[in-house]
C-alpha cells in the first residue's frame, strides 16, 4: 500500500483548529534509512550528535533534548530461526491526555491546536518534572548544553510551524518510501484497520494498530508486525494516578483552601481591632481602667 | 528595648538567629515555587504573572529556589551547634502537648476575635506554638526528602516514586503555607498576640504580656530562679 497510498496532498482545514492531525507509521515498509532523523534535525536546527556508541544499528541510544525522532532496532527471531529487524521510529507521541502536560508546573507544556502537544521554551524553567511522565521516554531535559535551549526541556513538535502553514512534518516529507503517513486521525486510523486487516491475512498473525486507545489516544499511531513490547511500547500505557492527584485535586484545592483562610484572617482581624484596642486585651483594658 | 513593666527573656540570640535563618529560607522557597501556580489563564502564557517568567526568569527562580533550599536544610545547624544547652529543654517543652494546650486550641480562635473566654495557662510555647511547631517539624523532613528526589533522584527512583514526590512536596507546601499565614498574621499583625513579635527580635518578650500569655512559664521561671528580667527603664542581670 506504500506509494499508492501516499497522503501527500492531505492538509488538515485551516478553519478548524480542533480538528485532530495525526502521522500513522506503517513499520512493515519502514527500512530504517534515517532518513526522517537527519530531516527532524535540519528542519528544527537541532544539534547533532555523533561519536554516541549505542551498540545497535541505531544512530543514538534513545531521544533526547536535541533528539527527537530516533529510528529503534529491535532484532527477533522468526518462527524458522532466521533473524528479523523491527524498527520503530520513536518521538513524542502527542497524547490526549499527556503526562507531560499534568506534571508541567509551568503550564510550558500544552494542547495546542489540530490534537499536538505544544512545548513553550520560554516559560520552560527545566525542572524535568515531565521525564518520569512520559510513559514513552519520548522528553528530555538538556542538562549539559549551555546554548540557547541549554536547561531547556526539548520533544518533537510535530512540526507545528509547518502544518500550521499547509506543509507536511518534515519526517513524513523526507520518508522514502512513505511509511510514514500524515493526516486526519479519524481516517488515519480507518486506514491503519484495513492495513493491518491486509497484513494479518499476508501470515503476519500478530499485526496490529498502537495508538487508538492508550492515552486516551496517541497522535503517533503505528501499524507493528508483532506485539507492542517487541518495540519497547509501553502496554495500556496510562496516566499516573498519583500526577492527576497532583494536577487536579491537590493543586486547586491548595489554593481554594488558602483563600478561605486568608479570608478569615482578615475577618478575624475586623473583629480583633475593636477588642483589643490600643493592643490590651480586655483585662488589661479593664484594669487599666480601674487604675 | 525597653518595655512596659519590664521584659523577659525568652529566646538566645542564637535561636533568634535560626528562627530567621530558616523563615527566610522558607519564605525564598515558597515564592519561588507559589510563583508558578498563579499564571493565570493556563492556555494563555501572557496572562497572570507569566509574562515575567519567560526566558531564563524561570530558570533562575530554579536555582535561587536550590540555594534557598541549601539554607533551609542547613539552619537547624545553627541552633545546634550555636546553643545546644537549649535544644533538649525546648524540644521537651514543644512535644508536650497537655490538656491546658488542648484548652487552648479550642477557646484561642474565639478569644484572639472577640476577646471572650479565659485562656488556660501556658508555658514557654502554648498549644498554637506547638502545633504549628509539629507542621514545621514533620514538613522540614518531608519537604528534604521529596525535594531531594526530584532534584537528584530522576531516573535513580522509580517514576512513581518521582510522582508521589511530587506530591509530598506540594502537599508540605499547602500545609506549610496555611500555618505560616496564620503565624505571621498571629505574631505581626493581630491587635493583640503581635505584642510577642519582639520575643523574636531581641528575645526579650514583655513581662505583662507573658504573664498573659505564657503565666506557666513565667511562674516557673521565677520560682526556680532561672528567670532573667529586666524593668522598663534599666537592663538587669539575671536574677
Amino acid at each position: 500500500m506504500g506509494r499508492a497510498a501516499t497522503w501527500d496532498t492531505w492538509r488538515p482545514d485551516p478553519s478548524d483548529a480542533r480538528q485532530h492531525v495525526a502521522m500513522l507509521v506503517d513499520t512493515s515498509e519502514c527500512i530504517g534509512c534515517k532518513g526522517c532523523e537527519v530531516a527532524c534535525k535540519q528542519w528544527n536546527q537541532n544539534e547533532v550528535r555523533i561519536n554516541q556508541d549505542p551498540g545497535t544499528y541505531q544512530s543514538h541510544p534513545a531521544l533526547d533534548a536535541e533528539t527527537w525522532t530516533v529510528i529503534r532496532f529491535f532484532e527477533t527471531e522468526e518462527e524458522n530461526g532466521m533473524s528479523k529487524w523491527l524498527m520503530q521510529k520513536h518521538s513524542c507521541m502527542h497524547c490526549t491526555e499527556a503526562g507531560c502536560v499534568t506534571a508541567c508546573p509551568t503550564d510550558a507544556l500544552q494542547y495546542g491546536d489540530y490534537g499536538v502537544v505544544t512545548l513553550n521554551q520560554d516559560a520552560c524553567i527545566g525542572c524535568g518534572y515531565c521525564e518520569p511522565a512520559c510513559p514513552f521516554d519520548a522528553i528530555f531535559v538538556d542538562r549539559t548544553a549551555w546554548g540557547q535551549r541549554a536547561q531547556k526541556a526539548g520533544k518533537c513538535t510535530f512540526c507545528y510551524d509547518r502544518i500550521a502553514h499547509g506543509m507536511q512534518p518534515a519526517c513524513v516529507a523526507t520518508c522514502p518510501t512513505d511509511c510514514i503517513k500524515y493526516g486526519d486521525r479519524e481516517a488515519l486510523i480507518a486506514w491503519g484497520r484495513e492495513r493491518v486487516a491486509q497484513l494479518q491475512a499476508m501470515g503476519y498473525k500478530n499485526a496490529n494498530l498502537y495508538g487508538v486507545d492508550e492515552m486516551r489516544g496517541l497522535h503517533h499511531l503505528y501499524v507493528l508486525l508483532e506485539p507492542p513490547e517487541a518495540y519497547g511500547l509501553p502496554v495500556e500505557p496510562e496516566l499516573s494516578p498519583v500526577l492527576r492527584l497532583w494536577k487536579y485535586g491537590l493543586q486547586p484545592i491548595g489554593k481554594a483552601v488558602l483563600g478561605v483562610g486568608l479570608f478569615g484572617l482578615v475577618v478575624n482581624w475586623l473583629a480583633a481591632r475593636r477588642v483589643f484596642k490600643g493592643g490590651l486585651s480586655p483585662q488589661e483594658a479593664a484594669e487599666s481602667m480601674h487604675d | 528595648m525597653a518595655r512596659r513593666g519590664g521584659s523577659i527573656k525568652k529566646f538566645s540570640r542564637v535561636q533568634v538567629l535560626f528562627h530567621w535563618l530558616y523563615s527566610g529560607s522558607w519564605i525564598i522557597l515558597a515564592l519561588t515555587g507559589i510563583a508558578f501556580l498563579w499564571r493565570g489563564d493556563p492556555t494563555e502564557p501572557a496572562a497572570g504573572l507569566g509574562p515575567l517568567l519567560q526566558g531564563s526568569v524561570g530558570q533562575t527562580l530554579r536555582l535561587v529556589h536550590r540555594v534557598a533550599a541549601i539554607g533551609l536544610m542547613t539552619s537547624p545547624l545553627v541552633w545546634l551547634l550555636g546553643d545546644p544547652k537549649s535544644v533538649w529543654p525546648d524540644l521537651k517543652e514543644l512535644f508536650s502537648f497537655g490538656k491546658n494546650d488542648l484548652k487552648y486550641m479550642l477557646i484561642a480562635p474565639l478569644y484572639y476575635t472577640t476577646g471572650r473566654g479565659q485562656l488556660p495557662p501556658q508555658g514557654k510555647f502554648n498549644g498554637g506554638h506547638k502545633v504549628n511547631f509539629y507542621v514545621v517539624f514533620t514538613t522540614y523532613f518531608t519537604f528534604i526528602g521529596s525535594g531531594l528526589v526530584m532534584w537528584f533522584g530522576r531516573g535513580a527512583v522509580s517514576d512513581q516514586a518521582f510522582h508521589t514526590a511530587q506530591l509530598i512536596h506540594s502537599l508540605s507546601f499547602w500545609l506549610g503555607s496555611g500555618l505560616f499565614l496564620l503565624h505571621l498574621y498571629l505574631t505581626a499583625i493581630h491587635p493583640f498576640t503581635r505584642r510577642s513579635l519582639s520575643a523574636m527580635v531581641d528575645g526579650w518578650m514583655e513581662l505583662q504580656y507573658a504573664r498573659l500569655d505564657h503565666s506557666e512559664w513565667v511562674e516557673r521561671e521565677v520560682r526556680s530562679g532561672t528567670a532573667q528580667i529586666r524593668d522598663a527603664e534599666r537592663p538587669a542581670a539575671a536574677r
